[in-house]
């Protein structure tokens, strides 16, 4: 029996397959770039990765809540500036999102860089036999900086070609990725560590030119660089400390929530819900697949020793060049396990096309704040304007001239540009904090639209679901926050000295910050007075108009 | 200088439109122009239970109604996102679901009658102000509406006409739109479009300073980016891929002519603005299932817009 009558209207769409939704988020938490890198740079812990993997997708799915949740309530609004913005009023929303979804994705641009030859051309010029290239784009300064460049080349292609065309090299990439993932896992679990000695010691020689017992050596330096992060175990309180590095990884299931369209009932709701959460959960999964498989092989002592040589002098806390000159990419380290050359080559380009069906949104959502502000009249029209080919020309050189002077700046480590890495995660974090605080309010503060949503009676003991997730998403975010900031290893003796880097005792950090946030707010206050002087009262254009 | 404000797509949002009226005073506009699409999308029966009770499914949400609060409550959730309350029972229900040609006679019903509120409203509303406020039903809005908007004393319908905003500025307006996968009420071909936008124009006095309200967006303007969907109506790639649905005929009116501004709404995320040449184009957007109401304020001053803003309230 019906319970809805609709009529043939514009916009009556169906609901989009969870599966299409799954592949996005899955691709955002990215295991094999964002993962693979951020797992290699906590060598020097002592919470198990296994239990961490999992006690911050727990935390996670309260986000992936939260986001369903505000979807749910204002579909197709523009996300968390629109969100905070309704909330608490402009400044706050603007000044968060501008700094989260855009400032902070100018470092975002030397990390990716970095990945990018990491991942993709390192090994890649090694299999070809170019050794010299190989371990060159794999070094400090110019090679980043060329990689950063790359990046950008590639970030901008992807926005002429718009993401229609884009939105499918995903898809594709997502296959190609899924496939290369599988014989890396089906390596790593048939090989033995014998095996892999022999042909760590082999390849690496023909990729890098590296000198016989490299595998020992490299072992020997991660021991004196302090390797020693476990696979499993900790104390709870270890396993936590891990957290605020781990979710450079995961905390991105809702990336492209944003672009999620009209809810029409708790079934939709479901639907946004579950491709985030799945994506969460099979990511997860994979990484606990993915270090088993590392454990068996490679050796997971190993494993953290090599990330431990190569950081440490990556880091610039010793200018010894490790044994194995380049990052020891885990891909690469299980292709080593067959001597097949063109099977090598196959696998390190399948796994290559998780960088490149990730890397093209890096300013995708910078794109869309940028033009909501122009909208707001918050920067000048000119920031929104198309030009023949459809293309943001404008928002693009917003973006991409000064994520060339944060490259420099990352790559050449001038102001102690690469000790503030985690500052990337935690601008966006901070950002997140703001809207799950508005998530917390929401049926409160605007209660008729609550209760006229998707999930007025998503309750948990009389309380809103989405007031329960925030307050456990935000509380979250909260513990993240205090332990970036207040870092609680920050023995200068030690290297790194500090868990995360960017403590209150980073000055580098510190500037990072107040200059973001006082760019933003400089920008809000400014334009809000010149357009005073236009006439244009900015608070009355987001003021709600009297019902009565 | 003439301040308007411009809102569209409200789909029968009682809430939108209590705004809208109090838009004027609120802005301190001087003109008030409602883009097309009044009219909203869904029925939701109230099924009686016998007594008192009834039983409402909204938004997939099961509530029971078992008194006279509730039911001013429920009705209220209901129209604040646009959609219309019936009161029925199951046999009703049962027959309803065999008879799609009942169904429609019961939306033309329901949406008249909220049409009919609104005329009534703003009459009431506006009375001695000296208020301007004009409208041109959209696509999705049945022909019937029309005379409704022509039996309001202070609502002028304008569809198909060229209409003077003050001594300097004349405003043509149309909800029709170019085609759309699901066959609306005002669509037609974009040669039939092209006529119908000339015949307006070849009225104007002065092109150049005019105002294009076509429901509508100029093709490829970043106005008109929808979700692509497959032939079931889905959005494919989880709706990543947007792709421009705008009207190429309307594109090339205001490429040719150049007026000073165009109104448009028509695809509810795209709401921007942008210059095709001289002519700013806008789309605020709708919210309406929220009961916020998107809108521009612009100033029209002579040979220019004197400033612009994209509102939400």
């Amino acid at each position: 029996m019906s319970n809805l009558f609709v009529r043939k209207a514009t916009g009556m769409v169906r609901s989009w397959s969870v599966f299409d939704a799954f592949i996005y988020a899955f691709f955002s938490i990215n295991l094999v770039t964002l993962g693979f890198y951020s797992f290699s740079q906590m060598y020097y812990f002592s919470g198990g990765m296994i239990p961490a993997l999992i006690i911050s997708a727990v935390f996670i799915i309260f986000e992936v809540v939260v986001y369903a949740s505000l979807i749910a309530v204002m579909p197709r609004s523009g996300g968390d500036y629109v969100w905070q913005t309704r909330i608490f009023g402009g400044s706050i929303g603007f000044i968060l999102s501008i700094t989260g979804w855009w400032f902070t994705l100018w470092l975002w641009t030397p990390i990716y860089g970095d990945m990018l030859r990491q991942i993709v051309l390192t090994p890649l010029l090694g299999a070809f036999g170019l050794q010299q290239a190989a371990v060159w784009i794999a070094g400090q300064g110019n090679a980043l900086f060329v990689c950063s460049l790359l990046t950008l080349v590639f970030v901008a292609a992807v926005i002429f070609m718009g993401m229609k065309t884009y939105a499918r090299i995903q898809k594709y990439s997502f296959y190609a990725g899924m496939l290369g993932l599988l014989i890396v896992i089906v390596l790593l679990f048939t090989g033995s560590p014998e095996q892999f000695k022999a042909g760590m010691e082999a390849n690496s020689a023909a990729y890098f030119g590296t000198q016989a017992g490299v595998h020992d050596a490299t072992a020997a330096v991660g021991v004196a660089a302090g390797a020693g992060t476990p696979l499993t175990g900790g104390s709870f309180f270890l396993i936590m400390l891990t957290l605020p590095y781990l979710v450079f990884f995961n905390l991105w299931p809702n990336w492209g929530a944003t672009l999620y369209g009209e809810v029409r009932g708790a079934t939709d709701y479901k639907r946004n819900f579950a491709g985030m959460a799945w994506a969460l959960i099979a990511t997860t999964a994979l990484g606990i697949l993915f270090f088993l498989g590392v454990s068996k092989t490679i050796g997971w002592d190993f494993y953290v020793q090599a990330n431990g040589a190569w950081w440490n002098y990556a880091w610039g806390y010793t200018t010894e060049v490790p044994p194995l000159p380049v990052w020891p990419n885990p891909a690469m380290l299980a292709v080593f396990l067959t001597n097949n050359r063109f099977v090598q080559i196959v696998v390190l380009l399948l796994m290559s096309t998780w960088w490149f069906g990730w890397a093209g949104t890096l300013f995708l959502s910078s794109t869309r704040v940028i033009f909501a502000a122009a909208f707001d009249r918050l920067l000048p029209e000119k920031a929104a304007e198309l030009n023949n080919n459809g293309t943001p020309v404008n928002a693009m050189l917003y973006m991409v001239v000064p994520a060339i002077l944060v490259s420099a700046l990352y790559a050449y480590n001038l102001l102690g540009f690469r000790t503030i890495t985690l500052a990337a995660t935690q601008g966006i974090a901070i950002m997140y904090f703001g809207t799950a605080i508005a998530a917390i309010v929401l049926p409160y503060k605007k209660k008729e639209l609550f209760e006229a949503s998707p999930i007025a009676q998503m309750k948990v003991a009389g309380i809103p679901l989405i007031t329960v997730a925030g307050v456990i998403f935000g509380g979250f975010l909260a513990f993240l926050l205090v332990e970036w900031f207040f870092d609680p290893w920050l023995n200068p003796d030690f290297a790194p000295a500090g868990l995360y880097g960017i403590s209150l005792a980073n000055t580098n950090s510190v500037i990072f910050l107040l200059v973001t946030y006082g760019l933003a707010a400089a920008i809000y206050y400014g334009f809000k007075a010149r357009r005073k002087n236009e006439g244009i009262d900015l608070d009355k254009v987001t003021a709600e108009i009297p019902v009565e | 200088m003439t301040k308007l404000f411009f809102a569209t797509d409200i789909h029968g949002s009682d809430i939108c439109w209590s705004k809208f009226l109090n838009a004027g005073k609120f802005y301190e506009a001087d003109v008030l122009i409602l883009g097309g699409d009044m009219t909203g999308k869904a029925v939701v029966p109230f099924v009686h239970q016998g007594g008192s009770n009834y039983k409402v499914t909204l938004l997939e949400q099961n509530f029971q109604i078992t008194n006279e609060d509730e039911m001013t409550d429920m009705r209220k959730r209901v129209r604040s996102r646009g959609y219309y309350p019936y009161l029925t029972n199951p046999d009703e229900i049962s027959e309803l679901d065999k008879d799609p040609n009942r169904v429609h006679e019961i939306f033309k019903q329901e949406v008249l009658k909220v049409v009919q509120q609104w005329m009534d409203l703003a009459d009431k509303k506006l009375d001695g102000s000296d208020m301007k406020v004009f409208c041109s039903p959209g696509n999705d809005d049945m022909d019937e509406v029309d005379d409704i908007v022509r039996s309001s004393r202070r609502v002028l319908l304008v569809e198909g006409l060229v209409t003077p905003l003050d001594s300097n500025h004349e405003m043509i307006a149309s909800g029709w739109s170019n085609r759309t996968p699901w066959n609306t009420e005002r669509e037609e071909d974009e040669d039939q479009l092209k006529v119908r936008y000339e015949a307006m124009i070849s009225q104007l006095k002065d092109p150049k300073n005019a105002v294009f309200n076509i429901h509508v967006p100029p093709y490829k303007s970043g106005l008109d980016e929808a979700p692509e969907l497959d032939k079931d109506l889905r959005p494919v790639l989880a709706g990543n891929s947007m792709i421009p649905v705008g009207s190429k005929a309307l594109r090339a009116a205001i490429e040719k002519n150049q007026p000073l501004l165009g109104l448009h709404g028509h695809i509810h995320e795209g709401r921007g603005t942008m210059r095709i040449g001289k002519t700013l184009c806008i789309n605020p957007g709708s919210m309406y299932e929220q009961g916020t109401l998107l809108g521009a304020i612009v100033a029209l001053g002579k040979n220019k817009i004197e400033n612009f803003v994209l509102t939400s309230g």
